[in-house]
């Protein structure tokens, strides 16, 4: 089997994989560099679990071969963290309660980043349509959307200062 | 005592591991890192109920990157478990892996592990098991019937047989039958629930790794810990003190992840190979092989009279436990007791029977045993208030239990909180009760 | 697991999909293939890498390239029918991949923006090693939906009358589909002039429903002639059962959506 390698950008970090057949996005974010933040609740497209940024657009990794990032700047959770560009929005994330087993959690941050991105001020209808494709079975959502916007005022609140 | 004197009542507590689930840092099981670890996979019988008469593995054992496959041949101690045998309660029914005969569709039948999983899927399907179709039987009251297709022998009759040879949980309290004769109005129906999927966002799953010094560690998200090593120990004839389980970390449960299913074939597994195993279970293993909420089917009679006093309720339940025990005794167990429902009713008869069909063996799920009855009953409470021509929320109300009152099963009530409960909800639902009703309390017995 | 092939021009491309035949899966947002074909084949080859996502308009008319993501469509498509069907598809990572070019191969009850374009009447153009190949969406639906090449663009001239988009689903947001209708009307002097009416999730892909037009074409769009394009198109339908809907819910679901789109349509 003909083989090449995908460079891409990790979190602000170069990488090289060696791959010839396909390979998912998640399996190699988690299983070749460790990114374990990247979950896989389905392998399907059906939770959210696995949702990351690439080239500032929220994907699903799970459903992504990593040839199709090739020369992509990819990001996770991890990425976010380093950045401290979400310390505020886990602090909300933990007063409101918006995380009980934590599965779905990391895979909410992301999503919830993309949306931020793209919209800086959305109601909460946008805010539940821009978390529909992320699944959490524990929390039932209210708190998650609560501490969206909660942070939401709050940086409206800066702005308007 | 005042709310304002509590010092941990109304107040929020946090989680333990919130600030790193927030970060992503907190590890699951699938997040451990070990070397050179398997993959394991299940093959799966095809049908509901077959005779097996032989498993030829040779060519899944010769398929690239296969290490090893496991028939129930290759397990060292107990072919048969049961997760509470341990607390006495049994008898181990359910096929580790299946030998003389696969009872659901689903079952396991062998393991596969090998490099990756891709490997471990294309040996398994290389499985070749060879079986004699039997009749499958999958309605609760079809399954007791003379005549039925028998699952096993453990259940001559496919229903479970409570101490003293009882074929049921039951309660007898009073005469049901001469209240019926007394009652102004008879109201019976037949409820039925659905079997529910737990579906958890992180699906079963676990790591075995041997350890240098012959223990092996079991990085796993079950939600029995404590069962899982017993029976895992049980499984592999091995001392629990050879066996370390790491757990408490699961990625949603709802008890969908009590059952004791990927631990000790993993441990095996990795005991056989001297590697680190892991087997996780796909969305689709979730959602169809591992167990679900029981369905129920309950029929309620009830005597009633025209001032709304329930006199008397006959209550006749079958579980689907599906095709193995697992913890359903002590569901319907649970399911009995709790069936008079929160009134206190005079005459109360109550039979609730494990039935075993060839369906996906049921477990916990929140509200163990409790949900379908209370779903029973409260639809019946509506449908006895619109029989009689009454107000479904004064209805409740007057039967509601009250502070020293006996219950069915014979035990007094303490604490009693019903009557406040409805008051509350109707006020926040905005509903206007009249002035009898709204100054109704649970210490009314107590002070008349 | 299959070999990745990454094509770097639409000839190289429709010589690997002649020379592997049914041992290639074609790849683009990936949120099909690479659950239920990928696994399965030799060869995965993926098309991002060839463009094909643009978006022209000339004189009323819309050619898109078969790789526009159903994010593009909800972006820079101002037609609410094809955007009302991009945005139920998934939730927005998802739209964020999925192409047009797979929705129209999307297995029964996926295909939401084929059914719109589908009552465009649009038509489907194909890269073969033989040269480019033209035809109606219809009738490559009719004729089995088998593709003997890349799909690279999809053309439809501007709607013919209203063109309304209606999908029947559990929930509000990133919903599975149970069924879909698209409806396009034209009213002349108060009859119906032309209708192009078609289903999605009620067979084996999109279809067009002949009946339900021939039921309204001529007559006042009235309440009559509303339930019975909606009572012709259930009759036409031919739906599975999955563990989201069962046939006889799909089935009346049809007539029901149906209507409903006509009479939105009526009421202007
Ligand atoms: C969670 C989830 C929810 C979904 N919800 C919906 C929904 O609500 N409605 C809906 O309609 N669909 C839905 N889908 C199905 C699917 O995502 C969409 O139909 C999507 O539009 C498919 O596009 P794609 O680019 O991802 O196709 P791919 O998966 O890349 O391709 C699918 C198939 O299309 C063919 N194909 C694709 N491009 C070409 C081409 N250029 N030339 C020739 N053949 C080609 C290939 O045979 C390929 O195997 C959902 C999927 C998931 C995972
Ligand atoms: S793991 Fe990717 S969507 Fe579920
Ligand atoms: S917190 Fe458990 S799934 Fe969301």
């Amino acid at each position: 089997m003909a083989s090449g390698i995908v460079s891409i950008k990790v979190n602000g970090r170069a990488e090289e994989v060696v791959t010839g057949a396909v390979t998912t996005l998640q399996d190699v974010l988690r299983n070749n560099l460790d990114y374990t933040s990247v979950k896989d609740g389905c392998s399907q497209g059906g939770c959210g679990a696995c949702s990351v940024i690439v080239d500032g657009e929220l994907r699903l990794s799970c459903l992504t071969p990593v040839q199709e990032v090739d020369g992509s700047e990819v990001v996770t959770l991890e990425g976010l963290n380093l950045s401290n560009s979400i310390t505020a929005l886990q602090q909300k994330f933990i007063e409101k309660y918006a995380a009980q087993c934590g599965f779905c959690t990391p895979g909410m941050m992301v999503a919830i980043t993309a949306l931020l991105d793209r919209n800086a001020n959305p109601s909460r209808d946008e805010i539940a349509e821009a978390l529909a494709g992320n699944i959490c079975r524990c929390t039932g959502y209210l708190p998650i959307i609560e501490a969206v916007e909660s942070i939401v005022a709050e940086m409206a609140g800066i702005a308007g200062d | 005592m005042a709310m304002k004197d509590l010092k941990i009542v109304g107040q929020p507590v946090k989680l333990r591991d919130l600030d790193t689930h927030v970060t992503g840092e907190t590890v699951f099981y699938e997040d451990v890192r070990v070397p050179r670890m398997l993959h394991l996979k299940m093959h799966r019988s095809r049908y509901p109920h077959a005779r097996i008469l032989g498993i030829d593995t040779s060519q899944a054992l010769s398929s690239p990157g296969v290490v090893t496959v496991l028939t129930h041949e290759d397990l060292p101690g107990k072919k048969l478990y049961n997760a509470l045998a341990g607390a006495g309660v049994g008898p181990e029914d359910e096929p580790v892996l299946a030998f003389d005969k696969v009872r659901w569709k689903g079952e396991s039948v062998a393991a596969v592990i090998a490099e990756t999983p891709e490997q471990a899927n294309a040996a398994v399907a290389k499985i070749k098991v060879e079986y004699e179709e039997l009749p499958a039987v999958f309605d609760v009251e079809e399954a007791i019937k003379d005549g039925a297709p028998n699952l096993t022998a453990h259940w001559p009759n496919n229903h479970y047989v409570y101490p003293d040879d009882h074929r049921a949980a039951q309660i007898r309290y009073g005469d049901v039958e001469k209240a019926f004769a007394e009652a102004d109005h008879i109201v019976e129906d037949s409820y039925q629930t659905q079997p529910i999927e737990q579906a958890p966002m992180e699906t079963n799953g676990c790591i075995a790794v041997p350890e240098g010094d012959g223990r092996i560690t079991v990085y796993s998200n079950t939600q029995a810990l404590q069962f899982s090593l017993d029976v895992t120990a049980g499984i592999l004839d091995m001392p629990t003190s050879k066996l370390r389980f790491v757990g408490g970390t699961v990625g949603g449960g709802f008890g969908g992840k009590v059952d004791i299913q990927p631990e000790p074939i993993t441990t095996l597994a990795a005991l056989r190979t001297g590697r680190p195993v892991k087997f996780k279970y796909t969305r689709e293993e979730e959602m169809q092989v591992s167990s679900s909420r029981s369905a129920w089917r309950v029929y309620v009679k009830d005597g009633v009279m025209n001032d709304g006093r329930i006199i008397a309720r006959k209550v006749t339940t079958y579980q689907d436990s599906g095709a193995y025990l697992r913890f359903s005794s002590y569901a319907c167990m649970k399911h009995c007791g709790h069936m008079p429902g929160p009134y206190t009713i005079p005459n109360v008869s109550v039979d609730s029977i494990v039935v075993f069909t060839n369906r996906t063996p049921s477990n916990a799920m929140r509200g163990f045993g409790v949900m379908a009855g209370s779903f029973a009953l409260e639809v019946q409470m509506d449908k006895i208030a619109e029989t009689i021509g009454m107000d479904p929320w004064e209805l409740r109300l007057i039967n509601a239990y009250r502070e020293g009152d006996m219950k069915a099963h014979r035990k007094e009530v303490e604490d009693a909180g019903m009557v406040e409960s409805i008051l509350a909800a109707a006020e926040m639902a905005g509903k206007q009760l009249p002035e009898n009703f709204r100054n109704m309390s649970s210490l009314d017995r107590k002070a008349g | 697991m299959a070999e990745y092939l990454r094509p770097s021009s639409l000839e190289e491309a429709a010589g690997m999909i002649a020379a592997h035949g049914s041992t290639l899966a074609i790849v683009a947002g990936g949120t099909s293939a690479m659950r239920f074909a990928v696994p399965y084949v030799a060869y995965a080859m993926g098309v991002r890498g060839l463009g094909m996502n643009e978006i022209e308009r000339s004189s009323g008319g819309l050619s898109l390239g078969a790789g526009v993501t159903m994010r593009q469509i909800r972006d820079s498509l101002p037609i609410p029918a094809l955007q009302d069907a991009a945005r139920g598809v998934g939730g927005p990572a998802l739209q964020n991949m999925a192409t047009i070019g797979g929705n129209i191969f999307a297995h029964p009850p996926n295909g939401d923006v084929a059914t719109v374009l589908l009552a465009m009447d649009a038509t489907v153009t194909f890269f073969t090693t033989n040269g480019e190949r033209t035809q109606k969406l219809e009738e490559f639906y009719d004729s089995g939906a088998q593709a003997d090449g890349l799909l690279t663009r999809i053309d439809c001239a501007a709607p013919g009358g209203e063109l309304v988009f209606l999908k029947c689903g559990r929930q509000r947001f990133n919903s599975r589909t149970v069924i879909s209708v698209a409806a396009c009307i034209g009213l002349d002097n108060g009859k119906v002039g032309n209708a192009c009416i078609a289903v999605g999730g009620a067979g084996a892909h999109p279809m067009r429903c002949a009946a339900a037009e021939q039921a309204l074409i001529g007559r006042a769009l009235d309440d009559a002639a509303i339930t019975a394009a909606g009572d012709e198109a259930a009759r036409a339908s031919s739906p599975g059962t999955d563990a989201v809907a069962s046939e006889w819910y799909r089935r009346r679901m049809v007539a029901t959506y149906l209507c409903r789109a006509l009479r939105q349509i009526a009421a202007g």
